[in-house]
């Protein structure tokens, strides 16, 4: 293997080596920095792992390590953008550290932070989302009361002003939760009908010396999911920040959901929803570099189908966020909602626009969607992502 | 590198599997550290091999859950002989024992029935437990397992704890049509399989499909990296690569042409739209161009 020469690795100062924790202590804070979900028991796991590896072959290092932090494929280019300025190949006058590892500069994050030139619209229009939270100068003027609920659920989410984000949030967790109870019933019809279950018979009658009283079973359900592809191009943008902290909030109550985003390209979020606050999914959501971008929906939808095929089935109820401004071809668009109908229980679309009464769904893309939809319906407000409720069934 | 993975590398290449120093580290560590490794890649990567392998190289039981939607923790650890403990109660009717004993008697080792997690806690050297599929299980069961992973032991109410004496090395698989839970993540190791690359793809077919010669495995590889250059919804995998090499094997083919792809395409595109796909591109920038270095 390449990598930093082998040859000084007996002469490898035990002073190293016993900083080799701490080092990797280091590194999953880099790591952590950049997004990956790194806990306490893959650093030890870490430390575990390099005395088990030969620490003078850098790939072989990196392996390692890999295997023990990285935990989704996404994750591998960043694991590696890190790992190369974290352990920096050793240089001639670094030959008296330890072999092929170099700690960083105590504030070297920024310096490691993602290069890329187009990408500063993006990243600030992301930024700029998660500042009305701020905490501490919230002031009660503007702050809706709970009698507010009400107007504010018919409010189109374009007209909301910064401080009404965190009324409209609590709303926004209600409805989510409200929609989860819904795809969590299971009814199990009590009807004296199905196979004999041998098991709860037996239990039932073991005292009884014969079988007296009979116990049936019914067939599982099998669970529905939820699919949700969200279009966070820029004709969506004022939009796209309620309807994603919707998302947050039903990924937050309900676990059978994927969630990826698509403008140009479609982006796999559901591990970046995945956090404690919406603010810090915002954050891990900056790194999707694709923001207020254009819109090819049936090209993002041709790679779903390409590449993420097995998560759509009979018992997923797949949801298109989207307005339906679509600049590639509505052909392609119409091909590959039919590849995913062709798989899913059910398939919506909503349509912000659909809100304004005058509005009409003539945009090519749309008017490719239409006939395929089981479900057209409006989320421009918090009334309709309430309204959502009825039609989450298959 | 460490001498301990050049080895497991022979042992795998000797195991006829073809491998590289991500897959050989990572088989390193998990054995090493004892720690659970999850495998995750497209169909037909060879994932579930690595566990057969694995076995094989360990000299070992390999032990094999396959999930599906609705597996249970009965079915995946113990279940009662009903049937067998329901006959016995037939038989014993008319004994004048009393019920306690009865009952002791049809919950013992004799009506219980192993399913894949307790046999592989109760093998006389660790075992090499394979559970495919996690994915499709539930994600009650992803918990479940979880706390049998932590412990390595199992409480039978009727019959008492087993505790393994030599825990098995576990390896999970998942196509991820469901996302795994972080806690299973955090507590496994990971490896991600990709496609091969043109070189490996090479040495596969080869290692595999002896019969063909050399220029043909390397035009097998070239055409596959092509194909799967192009947009298809069912992108192929090794195993679809490895269909085709041995029905060419079995034409005595020794190189590709037009005619011979058209022939055996069905071993390698398996939907209607991806073989309209390919004929266009074919016809678009010619058939040679499927061989052309890229």
């Amino acid at each position: 293997m390449t990598g930093a020469p082998g040859a000084s690795s007996g002469a490898a100062p035990a002073r190293a080596r016993a900083d080799l924790p701490s080092a990797i202590i280091r590194f999953a804070a880099v790591l952590r920095r950049h997004g990956l979900p790194v806990a306490l028991l893959q650093v030890t796991d870490g430390v575990r792992a390099l005395s088990q590896l030969d620490l003078a072959d850098r790939d072989e290092v990196r392996l390692g390590l890999r295997v023990v932090f990285v935990s989704r494929p996404e994750d591998l280019p960043t694991f590696d953008r890190c790992f190369d300025e974290f352990w920096r190949p050793q240089t001639a006058e670094e030959t008296l550290d330890f072999p092929g590892m170099v700690s960083p500069a105590p504030d070297a994050p920024e310096g490691l932070s993602l290069p890329g030139a187009g990408d500063k619209r993006e990243t600030l229009a992301l930024d700029t989302w998660g500042e009305p939270e701020d905490e501490d100068t919230g002031e009660p003027l503007g702050v809706p009361g709970v009698s507010d609920a009400e107007s504010l659920a018919g409010q189109d989410f374009s007209t909301f002003s910064p401080d009404q984000l965190d009324e409209v949030f609590r709303l926004t967790i209600q409805i989510a939760r409200r929609l989860a109870r819904k795809l969590s019933r299971r009814r199990r019809p009590r009807a004296r009908r199905g196979r004999i279950d041998l098991r709860r018979t037996l239990r039932a009658n073991l005292n009884r010396g014969d079988l007296i009283e009979l116990r049936y079973r019914q067939r599982r359900r099998r669970k529905v999911r939820l699919l949700l592809l969200c279009d966070v191009s820029g004709s969506m943008d004022l939009y796209s920040r309620f309807l994603l902290q919707f998302v947050f909030a039903l990924q937050s109550v309900f676990n059978r959901v994927e969630t990826f985003t698509f403008s140009t390209r479609l982006t796999r979020v559901t591990e970046y929803l995945k956090a404690r606050s919406y603010r810090q999914a915002l954050r891990r959501l900056t790194e999707v570099r694709d923001w207020s971008g254009g819109t090819r929906i049936g090209e993002s939808l041709a790679t779903f189908n390409r590449e993420w095929p097995q998560v759509v089935d009979r018992r997923t109820i797949v949801i298109v966020l989207s307005d339906g401004w679509d600049t590639g071809e509505p052909e392609v668009l119409a091909t590959e909602l039919m590849r995913i109908k062709r798989r899913a229980g059910r398939l919506l679309w909503l349509n912000p626009l659909l809100g304004n009464p005058s509005y009409e769904p003539l945009t090519r893309g749309m008017a490719a969607a239409l006939p395929l939809l089981d479900d057209f319906a409006p989320a421009h407000n918090l009334a309709a992502l309430r309204e959502l409720a009825s039609k989450l069934t298959i | 590198m460490r001498p301990e993975i050049t080895k497991i590398q022979e042992l795998m290449e000797a195991a006829e599997y073809v491998t590289d120093a991500p897959v050989a580290t990572s088989v390193h560590l998990a054995t090493r550290l004892r720690k659970p490794l999850l495998i995750e890649g497209h169909a037909g990567v060879g994932k579930t091999e690595i566990a057969k392998v694995m076995s094989r190289m360990l000299e070992t039981n390999l032990i094999r859950l396959q999930c599906y939607e609705g597996l249970d923790a009965a079915a995946a650890l113990y279940e009662w002989n009903y049937q067998k403990q329901l006959l016995h109660i037939k038989l014993g009717e008319a004994s004048t024992r009393p019920l306690g004993e009865r009952e002791h008697e049809i919950f013992s080792e004799a009506f219980l029935l192993r399913r894949p997690l307790l046999q592989a806690i109760s093998q006389e050297s660790s075992p090499v437990l394979l559970i495919d599929e996690i994915d499709r299980a539930d994600e009650e069961l992803e918990a479940f397992m979880l706390e049998v992973f932590a412990e390595w032991q199992v409480t039978i109410p009727e019959i008492g704890t087993i505790k393994a004496a030599h825990p098995p090395h576990v390896i999970l698989t998942s196509n991820r049509t469901r996302e795994l839970s972080d806690a299973l993540r955090r507590r496994c190791l990971y490896l991600w399989i990709d496609y091969p690359d043109f070189e490996k793809e090479v040495r596969i077919v080869a290692r595999k499909v002896p019969e063909i010669n050399d220029r043909l495995a390397h035009e097998v590889a070239r055409f596959m990296e092509r194909l799967r250059g192009m947009r298809l919804s069912k992108v192929p995998g090794v195993a679809e690569t490895l269909d085709w090499a041995q029905a060419l094997a079995v034409l005595h083919a020794d190189h590709l042409d037009a005619a011979l792809v058209q022939e055996t395409l069905g071993c390698v595109l398996k939907d209607a739209d991806d073989i309209k796909r390919f004929q266009a591109e074919a016809a678009r920038s010619g058939f040679s161009s499927f061989l052309a270095t890229p």
